[in-house]
């Protein structure tokens, strides 16, 4: 299935490095600030244990998968330039120069072989944060202008647009109106609804482009939820996406101009908690990096659509029946949720309260397979063979259990679920959190 | 004292030296600055990490390998028996008895010839091989020697010389090769703990 070298045959935005490029890759490597990049830099034995623990390493069986390999892309350049031994004797402490070859093999490995799930991370000998060393290496590419064009487009278009899908203003608001109808249809209430841009509401709620794209019924489904628990909340129609690929292109100063988009958005409305719609990596790069990228602590908030309705379930601001959803489920972990969030009780708790027939994967939770769309993989067109390739892990994972519907609060998740699903017949259904509390709610007149 | 005494000496205050470099460095830069709110708890997340985390039972890179990872600690603990010894023996206290010499001496040519596996291992497997460059041959081959010229050492008392040059070439690269993950890897276990501490992923809510 994989034909080869996809991220060299199709990459149009390689150009030769020069030294201007090169020395501003190279100044992210100067640990002289960071503890945990200098840590991570040296603590890397190379004993190759890591290997068994990588979806791609496993699906591929090809060396230059190993974790370790891509740490070392990244460790060996700053032995060369950052440490004496390297700039006396490179080659007695494997240390590289990075140049033209460096840098192509550093875009394959680090963008095209690496969803930065964080599995080797806790599998490591030593602990070496692998997904972090491939994330500064990711910096050190987007500094040399080396992202693939097709995720640089995206996060283009959130640029942009507002959004990563690059979705008008208007098509937004005609969705939202469209599902608003539904709900109200669906409700058999005329005041049931969907309110965009209404200031000082509690709740601001963000959503993933691809609902509004893909999935409306996702939106209606969170709309339901909010009306059963008589929640105060808007959508902001210009400010929406929870998303920022801008983690995953390397770029802080890309990734810290989403991050403000809905920074600003908030306060603009003057909400009080900033919801972050089902999506992992936005989660992430919301959640945790967000007031890293801004430099300052977040004056309101946040939270996540799972925790949102962890808090209405245990407050008694829901009520839901599981009889209302038989079919066996099963969880499909966000990498960025559960071993890299930490809510992996909180999603647990949340679909058995929704659903009275539950079955676990094996392996789940923190130790969970990423779905192989993750680090921004989806928006890779040139990695698409190697994408589904590693994802047979997961639909094997899935078959497995003999579920019928995969629950995942994340819509990258969902993408990547439903490409597996068609690819390897699976024959399932894939819901997110709300769609499947949606189904189970007492919905009192 | 003899000239290759204070060669392993001086090499020693050389590693000690570099390591206290590093170490300062580390420290001084501080823990990771993060400005977002923990929802976890950073202490426990750091003591998870260094206790059931390390546990075999919860790394793949342990129980999926396990004649590789029980070879790793037994060359791990000779490495540290041989430094231990070092320090016992330069200052020669105590006088061992033969019987003690003996069961030093065993252990650390079994510690060697994990060591030796190891690198083998290194050599025949494609994956490893590809892994590897330069320091990770000197790496292995330095401290397996010092391991072997204990045992020696301690079993025949002419080889002195040598034992106390393999000891201080072990000095001079502890701090500059791979091996300097002696530091280092506490460091990577206090960040990752400090990580997933803060995140609330280590330990689990539930445990």
């Amino acid at each position: 299935m994989d034909g080869g070298e996809p991220g060299l045959k199709n990459r149009n935005n390689m150009q030769k490095i020069d030294k201007v490029k090169r020395d501003r890759a190279l100044e992210l490597l100067k640990g002289g600030s960071d503890s945990k990049l200098l840590t991570h830099l040296n603590a890397c034995v190379r004993c190759g244990l890591c290997a068994g623990s990588c979806m791609f390493y496993i699906a591929h069986k090809e060396s230059k998968y190993i974790p370790a390999k891509k740490v070392d892309l990244v460790s060996s350049v700053y032995r060369r330039y950052c440490t004496t031994m390297g700039k006396i004797a490179p080659a007695l402490v494997n240390a590289k120069e990075l140049d033209d070859n460096m840098a192509e093999e550093m875009v394959d490995l680090l963008f095209g072989s690496c969803t930065m799930c964080g599995r080797c991370v806790k599998h490591c000998s030593i602990g070496v944060d692998i997904a972090y060393v491939v994330r500064k290496g990711r910096e050190m590419l987007s500094a040399m202008d080396m992202v693939p064009a097709s995720l640089q487009a995206t996060v283009d278009s959130a640029l942009r647009t507002g959004n990563n899908m690059a979705i008008p203003t208007e098509e937004f608001v005609d969705t939202i109106k469209w599902m608003e109808e539904e709900l109200i249809d669906e409700l058999g209430d005329k005041n049931a609804r969907i309110p965009l841009d209404e200031p000082d509401k509690n709740v601001f709620y963000t959503l993933n482009p691809r609902e509004p794209k893909f999935f409306p019924l996702s939106i209606s489904a969170i709309a339901k939820i909010f009306y059963a628990a008589g929640e105060n909340w808007t959508i902001s129609s210009l400010f929406y996406d929870v998303t920022n690929y801008g983690y995953f292109n390397g770029n802080k100063e890309e990734a810290t101009v989403i991050a403000r988009n809905l920074y600003d958005e908030i306060h603009k409305l003057k909400g009080n908690v900033l919801v972050l719609g089902e999506c992992g990596h936005g989660t992430r790069a919301n959640r945790w990096e967000g007031p890293n990228y801004l430099r300052k602590s977040y004056d309101f908030d946040m939270t996540t659509a799972v925790e949102l309705i962890v808090d209405y379930i245990r407050q008694g601001r829901i009520k839901l029946d599981n009889s209302l959803n038989q079919e066996l489920v099963t969880i499909h972990d966000p990498c960025n949720l559960v071993r890299n969030g930490g809510l992996l009780d909180e999603i647990r708790f949340v679909v058995k309260s929704a659903a009275n027939n539950f079955t676990e994967m094996n392996p789940h939770g923190n130790e969970n397979y990423c779905c192989g769309g993750g680090g921004g993989m989806l928006a890779m067109s040139e990695y698409n063979d190697r994408r589904l390739k590693i994802g047979e892990i997961k639909a094997n994972q899935i078959r497995a259990t003999g579920a019928k519907v995969v629950i995942t609060p994340c819509h990258n998740c969902v993408d990547q679920l439903s490409q597996l699903n068609h690819t390897y017949k699976l024959g399932i259904k894939i819901k997110t959190i709300a769609e499947l509390v949606a189904d189970a709610l007492i919905i009192e007149k | 004292m003899c000239w290759f005494h204070w060669i392993a000496i001086t090499s020693l205050i050389f590693s000690v030296a570099l390591f206290s470099y590093q170490f300062a460095r580390l420290v001084i830069l501080g823990k990771p600055e993060d400005l977002s709110v923990s929802s976890g708890n950073v202490t426990k997340g750091v003591v998870y990490s260094f206790t059931k985390a390390m546990a075999p039972g919860a790394k793949e890179s342990a129980y999926l390998h396990m004649p590789t990872y029980a070879g790793g600690i037994i060359y791990h603990l000779g490495t540290f028996l041989s430094l231990a010894l070092f320090f016992v023996l330069i200052v020669g206290f105590p006088s061992f008895n033969n019987p003690l010499k003996f069961i030093f001496s065993v252990l650390l040519f079994i510690s060697f010839f994990a060591g030796f596996a190891i690198l083998i291992k290194r050599i025949l497997n494609k994956d490893l091989k590809s892994l590897s460059g330069l320091d990770d041959y000197i790496s292995n081959i330095i401290t397996s020697l010092v391991q072997l010229m204990t045992a020696v050492y301690l079993l025949i008392p002419d080889a002195e010389i040598f034992y106390y040059l393999s000891v201080a070439l072990f000095f001079i690269w502890l701090p500059l090769g791979k091996t300097k993950h002696l530091l280092y890897f506490f460091f990577a276990r206090y960040h990752l703990g400090f990580f997933y501490g803060w995140r609330g992923t280590w330990p689990q809510k539930s445990e």
